[in-house]
This record gives C-alpha cells, structure tokens and sequence, in this order.
C-alpha cells in the first residue's frame, strides 16, 4: 500500500495526539478482544455440534429425554447394542451432574465400567497421575485438563459434587471437547453414590460403528431393537446430540453473533472518528505535502496507513487479551452435562487481526478521500 | 528561450456571485539563474502568480509554459511529480512538520524519489549543512527559533536539487538580523548554486537582494525593471 519508507511518518502521525490515540487504541482493544471472544464461542460450538464425515460416534439416550437426570436405560442393553449390524464399540455411561442448566462452571462426572477404559484411554493423553491409579481404586477419577485447571485439581486431592466424592487418580488432555470438562469415575461407584441412580441403570450409550458413511442406519436399527420396551431409545450421532442438547447454548451463542458485529461497528465508528478529527487538524500540513510533490493518491494512502496502524495495535492488544483470559479462565459452557469449549484458536486470532485491519482501512476511506482532492491553493486560503 | 514563459496569465475564481480576477492577462519571462522579487500591495496577485508557477494552482487563462512543459495541461499526478522534481518551495512561516525533526523533515520530499538510503541520507546532511543548520538535525521545530526553522525550511526545498525555487515572504516573520541572514542564504543559493529564485516580498530591503524586482497591482506589472542589488552592494564592499 505504502512504501516502508513512509512508516515512520505514519507512526508519527499516529503518536501526534498521544492522548486521543490512546483512548481510540484503547476502545478498539476492548472491542476486538470481545470480538475475538465472541468469536471463539462461535468456534466451539461450531467444533462441538459440526458433524463431518469422519464422525462415527453414536449416543443413545432415553426417548424424549432431555436431561442426564431423566435419561435412564437399563444397563443390560448393552448386550443387545452390540449384536445390532455395523457397531463396533459400545461404553454404557452414567452421567451426574451438579448443575442442569447452562452454566460456565459445572463438573460433570461420567461413570464407566473399568474394562472400556482402553477404548476411551486411546484419544487421551495422560498429564498428571496415572490410569492405573484410577482402575485400582473404587472412588479414582480422571479429570478433564480444562476442569482440573478451571478449578486447580491436582492428582491425590480429592472433591465433591453432587454429593459424590471422588480421588483425583490422572489428568488428562484430549481433542474431544467433553473430555475436557469431565470426571470419568467407576460405573459401579457412579450408580451407587449418586442420587436418583440405582445399580443396573444408565444415563446413554456411547456407541461407536464401524463405517462412518453408515451411521444414520446403525442408529435408526438400535432405536427399532428398543421400539417396543418400556424404556425405548433415541440415537444420534455425538454432535447432533450435543446440538439437540445444548440448544440453549447453541441459541445464546448465534445471538453473541449480533454482539459480535457491534463491536466491530463500535470500532469502525471509533476509528473513523480519530482519523477525521486528525485529518481536519492537519488540512494545511496535506496541503504543504502537496505542495512538496505528495500526491493526492499517497496522501490518501498515508491517512488510511495510519486507521490500520491504530487498528492493528488495538486488534493486538485486543486478541493477545482474549488469548489471555480465555486461555487462562479455560471457559467452557456446559449444559446437560455438555461442554462447548470456548477457545482462541489462531485461526480466529488471525481472522480478528485481518478485521482490524480492513475496519482501520474502511474509517480511513472518506477522510482519506476528501484530503487528496483538495485543492492546494484553496487549503492555504481556509487557514 | 526563458525558464518560465507567462503569456497572457490569468487567474479568476467565483466568491458568492461576483467575479475576482487576481491575475489578468500578464506576460513575463524570467531566465534560468534570475533573482526575482515580486512586490505590491495586499490582493495584487503576487502569491497567485507565485502558486502558480510553483504548480499548486491552475491558470483560468492563458498560457504557462516552464522549461519548455506548459503546466497548465498537466494532470494533477503528473503536476505533482513535476513539483517535486521542480519546485522548492519557502512559505513565510516555514510550514514544517510538528511531529518530524529537522531531518526527517528535510528528508520528506525525498521520500518521494526512489534512491538509497544512504544517498538520501547524504542528501539530506548536505542540505543541512549548506543552511547552517547542522548542528540541529535532531531538533524538532518547537525547539528551533524562527530563523532556524525557515533554514530547515530552505534545506527541505532545495534538497531535491530543483531548479527554481519560489519564496512566499520568507523574512515576513523573522527579525531583521535572521531576516539578512536567511535573505543572504537565499542569494547564495541563487549565485552559488544557479537555483532560479521568484521570492514575494513587502520589503523594499529583501527586494534589494534581487536582481531584479517586479510590482504588481491590481494583477497586473506595473513597473518592471532592473535594480541595484543590495547583495551586490554588499558584495563590493
């Protein structure tokens, strides 16, 4: 757009009115960083609820069943689960939680049987402690990395909630958003310390099939095998459950879209405001440059230099504190005893830069605009 | 054939419903290497007729021709390129940039040309150094005095090496002893240099260091001549 050598000049420019300066980076810094916010909400619940071709997880909840609370399946399904055509793996999972509605802090815990610990154990990565720990001791509990560093859980301490008290055994890390958020504890321990349980009784089944490309079928064929029982099922796929279950969520998220774009507004109206007010105060300096051999083409890209200068610094200021505080705070939204991560992953990061930008170029248009075509003459007559 | 060819020359602009006509159909000639000094009343037209032939403002009339290139045709980028290769230009209150030293100051017109950085750097120094304001390249103009700044002022419409340089009162808001000074600096350049020098001026004393001085009234020369210069007075003794 400009020459290097004109950046200097530009900064300058831009340091010219400190205080003003400070104040707009200052505003589109709280801007972005709620932008960039927003955005890596958006992102989470894109990642959580997205169904893509390689998805080959089912959930089997009870019909017409909403809430982890309510969902209650006799635990010998399972045996007729696996004989159904094209499943491959089944884990049934109690689930408890301490808080049914949508929340930013709540602890999930998911009881297993011990034995589908290797098939869950594949997509983990073990941080802190160890899985024998865990499968040596009836209240163990492996923790998700987001909920261990959400509420400062280390390996040997133990918690309660929901009444149920548990020994942290292993930290864990891993791709999928609700194990982030979780305790996995003993089936067995889970359905007796829990309120509203009961030995033989589940919340859903984790179903896993063998080709992706067949998953509607495999879990229209479940639903149909349970058809007639008094408990019957409804199967999705994983993220078109968490879809259906974090509905909530998924509405308040699509509303901070609207937060989103405001804030982008807010900025752009910041920035134009500065770059006008600057641009009004220096009609005889352009006119000057002009009269040097500053073109009225360069003048305007000098003017629209410094709206992305001072969007940039504040998109940078703004993403590096969404960084922080998201990274730090480790959000997650959770509901129904569903996570939604929130996270500032660098394709958003880089998104919100590249705004900043485009939105310091847009403020710079007009005055950039009216400064190249005046008239020299008429500039030193005005002032 | 003359560096700056005015034929019939002449500016008028609407203000409200009348007519004002600052410049009406005046012919001039000034060769390479002259000394002109434009002098007359308020509204005479000695500042149009200078922006004019800087190339900051367009002819309504007329014909302008400077180096053989008549301006008046030239599009407004092409104007632009012309000034920079073309004009230096001294406005009486100097006109520098706030936030910029006197170097980077000095440097601006340069940026315009594509050149090495050390070369403009040298550029720049030796500029600095011919107005005596060497010593001060870190200085930004609110620490300079008024005859300091108009000398950075001078090194910034020289440092592009143009052939003529135009001068909207450069002593207008200087003492007298930096208004010799800058007067005496401005004759150099003429002399020492070949720059071609059309400076606006009230004062008959500045007039003085012309070679030659032209009144203006009413847009029109009244009284064309040649002078004695006070330079050449100051010269012989």
């Amino acid at each position: 757009m400009i020459a290097p050598r004109y950046i200097p000049v530009v900064f300058k420019q831009v340091w010219r009115h400190r205080t003003r300066s400070m104040l707009t980076i200052a505003g589109v810094t709280v801007a972005m960083f709620l932008f960039i916010a927003v955005q890596a909400l958006q992102k989470g619940v894109h990642d959580a609820t997205s169904i893509t071709a390689a998805d080959q997880t089912l959930v089997v909840y009870r019909e017409n069943r909403f809430c982890p609370a309510t969902s209650r399946l006799p635990e010998r399904y399972l045996e007729r689960i696996v004989r159904v055509p094209g499943v491959a793996e089944v884990i049934p999972m109690k689930v408890v939680v301490n808080n049914c509605r949508a929340a930013l802090d709540v602890i999930t815990y998911r009881g297993v049987p011990a034995e589908d610990l290797t098939l869950l154990g594949r997509r983990w990565v073990v941080t802190a402690g160890s899985l024998e720990n865990w499968k040596g001791r009836a209240d163990a509990a492996i923790v998700g990395e987001h909920l261990a560093a959400r509420r400062g859980f280390k390996v040997g301490e133990s918690f309660d909630s929901s009444g149920v008290t548990v020994n942290i055994a292993a930290i864990i890390r891993s791709d999928e958003p609700q194990d982030q958020n979780v305790a996995y504890v003993h089936l067995p321990f889970l359905q007796q310390a829990a309120a509203g349980g009961g030995v033989g009784v589940v919340t859903q089944f984790s179903v896993k099939v063998a080709d992706p490309t067949r998953l509607e079928q495999v879990g229209k064929a479940i639903d149909d095998e349970f058809r007639t029982e008094s408990e019957p099922t409804t199967t999705r796929s994983e993220k078109a459950f968490v879809a259906q279950a974090g509905q909530d969520i998924v509405e308040i998220v699509g509303f901070t879209r609207l937060l989103g774009w405001g804030c982008l507004a807010a900025v752009l109206a910041l920035v134009a405001n500065a770059i006008v007010l600057s641009v009004q105060d220096r009609i005889k300096e352009h006119a000057v440059l002009q009269t040097l051999g500053f073109g009225s083409g360069l003048i305007a890209r000098l003017i629209i230099a410094e709206g992305v200068v001072i969007g940039l610094i504040g998109g940078v200021l703004g993403a590096a504190l969404a960084v922080g505080v998201v990274g730090y705070g480790r959000f997650s939204i959770s509901a129904e005893g569903l996570s939604v991560n929130v996270s500032a992953s660098p394709r958003v990061i880089l998104t919100g830069l590249a705004i900043a930008a485009g939105v310091g170029i847009l403020a710079g248009l007009a005055p950039a605009w009216q400064a190249g075509r005046r008239e020299i003459a008429q500039c030193f007559r005005a002032v | 054939m003359a560096l700056i060819e005015c034929r019939s020359l002449t500016k008028a602009y609407k203000r409200g419903s009348g007519t004002i006509t600052p410049l009406h159909e005046l012919d001039l000639d000034v060769e390479s290497g002259d000394f002109l000094a434009l002098m007359g009343p308020s509204g005479s037209g000695k500042t149009t007729l200078l922006n004019l032939i800087a190339g900051i403002d367009r002819p309504t009339g007329g014909e302008l021709c400077i180096d053989g290139a008549d301006i008046a045709t030239l599009s407004r980028s092409r104007l632009a390129d012309w000034r920079s290769e073309n004009i230096g230009y001294i406005f009486q209150l100097y006109n520098l940039v706030p936030v910029l030293t006197a170097y980077e100051n000095v440097e601006l017109p340069l940026l315009l040309h594509r050149m090495p950085g050390r070369e403009r750097h040298e550029r720049v120094r030796t500029a600095l150094r011919l107005v005596g304001i060497a010593d001060r390249h870190d200085h930004y103009p609110r620490q300079l005095s008024g005859g300091q700044e108009q000398r950075v002022a001078i090194a910034r419409a020289i440092v592009t090496d143009p052939r003529i340089i135009v001068a909207d009162e450069p002593t207008g808001d200087l003492d007298a002893e930096s208004a010799t000074a800058i007067m005496q600096l401005l004759t150099r350049l003429n002399r020492e240099l070949n720059k071609t020098l059309i400076m606006v001026t009230h004062d008959a004393k500045c007039a003085g260091y012309a070679r030659r001085a032209l009144h203006l009234e009413k847009g029109r020369l009244v009284e064309p001549g040649r002078i004695g210069s006070e330079a050449e007075q100051e010269a012989a003794a």
